[in-house]
């Protein structure tokens, strides 16, 4: 078992790197509080990678992990995690359009009790950037699949606490076009690969939120020296990089697994065990950074001026989607006690 | 990034497999999990010595050594095969797995021979052979009463006298000292510069007059280590190892040696563990309970991230970069096998405490383990040390 990382990749994390920290600081996150068209000029830039969206999952997950540090807004992930992977599934002719970053699209599964999983209902909720998509592709029982134009069905945005992943509930009642079926090992390998993806991005959020407390740990001055050298500072942050190194190995990992053959697994469940944990470590790594980081702040960490603030609200958001830490425990406890 | 091991470690896995399949002894199979500092004291206070390293034990680790498995890495006078990293890891792996253990004494193979090949001169990497093959047993002199966290505030003192040392001192949780015959003694030699600065490391024979040793019960009521008294012991001179005074240096080595391949082991035995508490929650009957299986499946998340934490440090590793993830494995692997042993003894209920064979299905196993979990927190550097190291050295915050 090999985590190093090929030339390659080390230069499309740095390419990402180097782009997102200049395109997306923190006054783009806010300025795109008041207004989503603030995002233009990141996907610009983003939409060159668009390509990654059918390709090995640890390059794609190696890339998202950076946009999560960032907490970029915008239509790269459902792009490239959840729409140009079933478009790849169904051999859709949109396909190509997608990876040259022309066109951009959105899923649509969960029903009114907010989980990803299949169902009739004709209102789909907590679809991201439904608005900003040129396309939304509707699952529904069966698998069945419509591709649909964004410009079809009714969105209404959900307002969350979240203000740098948007998300929507889309109305498709009365939109025309039948599905194509979809086979349901493929639909749960789709679901897999974009949990993965928001592990992935997860896992760059909790480590910006960790960064940044470690850096001011190293500034602040109180009682003559750095909090940092406090023991109480140290063994809090100690055991933050610890849930945030294990969340990163586990994301890595499932990645790994979900561009693996069956042949390379010990079982064929292998995949949703390593996914399950990846986003339940996530989880708890970037809800355990943002409130260690917030502590660590002190007083202008609780500020709306402060940044922190930014990643906290996606740690949250992105917990809560695709199935929180503890509702990943109980799928993940499903598979073990079954397999025993 | 790749999931399988390439040819080479294939086929170095099927030879491993095919020489344990037939060599391996039957005393594995009733599970050794904790072994190697066993050995029971009577009422009368004398330890049966047998216990801790059993005849079939030494055996094994000999039969390992002259097959050139001991330490696969070593050449095969050493015990071993000139093996790569990853052929290594591909080894302990294998060990862990079939919970074997390579030995019941880790100091000689495990601390003496790299510090020795490292630090020794060419009389003293002599010792090596021995040392790894387990016909000579080893302890190490490291803890005192006034020393455990703070080991470089050790007292033992070492003064000149011609050709020789004089040894006065105490040290204190010293494995294998009732049986070992020669001991690595850190010793104070300069009581007037920086503590770090004075202390130089001696070979010392535990038959020389002058040593006492009194053993010292766990609390898990098993003796496997020791107090070991030193009243003006005469050590020949010219078995200092390094130079006067360059003592820290070598236990910093010491350490890392000792912590290079550990993680594998404390994964293995922590995945195996939390397995292990999904068979005692069936048995008793919570296996449908949705608090239980939230729990077990948090400590195997827990324990199947730290796994791919260990493969991730190992890969910077191999490619000759520091690995910082291995400072996580030894406090996360003890502080979540302590938690699961915990978690095991819960599951039971009332007959969490019960050791009767005939009460009880699962005889004191898990209050076993949990007992002796508490080692795991504290030696080798307690989980606050790991703390501190953390913070330090890998997350880059001042010192306090």
């Amino acid at each position: 078992m090999d985590f190093s990382f090929s030339d390659d990749q080390v230069l499309l994390r740095d390419t990402a790197r180097a782009i997102l920290s200049k395109e997306c600081p923190p006054s783009l996150v806010r300025a795109h509080i008041d207004d989503p068209a603030a995002v233009a000029p990141l996907w610009s830039q983003l939409k060159d990678f668009t390509a990654l969206g059918d390709g090995p999952c640890t390059d794609l997950c190696l890339f998202i992990d950076e946009t999560g540090y960032v907490a970029a807004p915008g239509v790269f992930f459902p792009t490239t995690a959840m729409f140009a992977p079933l478009l790849a599934a169904l051999d859709h002719e949109l396909l190509p359009s997608v990876l040259s970053g022309e066109v951009t699209g959105t899923v649509a599964v969960a029903g009114a009790d907010g989980h990803w999983t299949l169902n009739d209902e004709p209102v789909k909720t907590f679809v991201p950037e439904a608005d900003r998509v040129d396309w939304i592709a509707v699952v529904d029982t069966g698998p069945t699949v419509r591709v649909l134009p964004a410009a079809d069905v009714a969105t209404r945005q959900t307002r969350m606490v979240d203000f740098s992943r948007l998300f929507f509930e889309v109305d498709t009642t009365g939109t025309p076009g039948s599905g194509v079926g979809l086979d349901p090992a493929v639909f749960n390998d789709l679901t897999a690969r974009a949990t993965a993806a928001l592990a992935a991005e997860m896992v760059g959020t909790s480590r910006r939120l960790l960064e940044m407390a470690i850096a001011y740990a190293k500034e602040r001055i109180q009682f003559d020296v750095p909090i940092g050298s406090f023991q109480a500072i140290q063994h809090r942050l100690a055991e933050c990089s610890l849930a945030v190194e294990r969340a990163t190995a586990a994301a890595q990992y499932a990645s790994m697994t979900l561009d693996a053959s069956d042949a390379e697994l010990s079982s064929s469940q292998e995949r949703f065990r390593a996914v399950h944990v990846a986003k339940a470590a996530a989880g708890n790594a970037a809800t355990r950074a943002a409130k260690d980081s917030i502590q660590v702040h002190g007083g202008i960490g609780y500020t709306w001026e402060h940044d922190l603030h930014l990643y906290l609200r996606r740690a949250v958001g992105s917990e809560h989607w695709l199935g929180t830490t503890s509702w990943h425990h109980d799928r993940l406890a499903d598979l073990l006690f079954k397999a025993r | 990034m790749h999931l399988t091991w390439g040819p080479e470690e294939v086929a170095f896995r099927e030879e491993l497999g095919a020489f344990l399949d037939e060599h391996v002894p039957p005393e594995f199979e009733r599970g050794f999990d904790y072994a190697g500092e066993g050995g029971e004291v009577g009422d009368d206070g004398q330890l049966d010595a047998d216990n801790i390293i059993p005849d079939w034990a030494r055996r094994w680790q000999a039969t390992l050594f002259d097959h050139g498995w001991m330490i696969p890495a070593y050449p095969p006078e050493l015990g071993g095969r000139n093996a790569t990293l990853v052929q290594t890891l591909v080894y302990l792996e294998e060990l862990a797995r079939r919970r074997v253990l390579r030995s019941f004494h880790y100091p000689g193979y495990g601390i003496v021979s790299p510090s020795l090949l490292e630090f020794g001169n060419e009389e003293q990497k002599k010792l090596v052979p021995a040392a790894v093959r387990g016909d000579t047993i080893w302890c190490i002199g490291m803890s005192e009463p006034n020393a455990g966290s703070d080991l470089a505030g050790l007292q033992t003192r070492a003064t000149r006298d011609g050709d020789r040392f004089i040894v006065n001192g105490q040290k204190v949780w010293t494995s294998y000292a009732m049986v070992a015959q020669k001991c690595f003694v850190y010793v104070r030699t300069d009581a007037d510069v920086p503590k770090h600065k004075g202390i130089s490391l001696l070979i010392v024979d535990m038959d020389t007059p002058g040593i006492e040793v009194r053993p010292l019960r766990h609390l898990s009521r098993s003796a496997g280590f020791a107090e070991v008294f030193f009243t003006d012991v005469e050590v020949p001179a010219e078995n200092i190892v390094g130079e006067v005074n360059d003592g820290w240096r070598i236990t910093q080595g010491s350490l890392a040696h000792e912590r290079a391949g550990l993680w594998v082991e404390g994964v293995c035995r922590l995945d195996a563990s939390v397995l292990s508490l999904i068979d005692v929650a069936q048995r008793r009957g919570l296996d449908q309970d949705a608090g239980v299986r939230r729990d077990i499946a948090t400590m195997y998340e827990q324990a199947s991230s730290l796994r791919a934490l260990g493969y991730k440090g190992f890969a910077s590793f191999a490619q000759g970069s520091s690995a910082p993830e291995h400072s996580y494995m030894k406090m996360a692997t003890s502080e979540m096998g302590k938690a699961a042993c915990e978690y095991g003894m819960q599951l039971q209920g009332a007959y969490g405490p019960v050791m009767d064979p005939e009460r009880g299905e699962e005889n004191g196993r898990w209050v076993n383990y949990f007992f002796m979990s508490f080692a795991n927190t504290i030696a080798g550097g307690s989980s606050e040390i790991q703390r501190n190291i953390i913070a330090q050295r890998v997350l880059g915050l001042p010192r306090s």
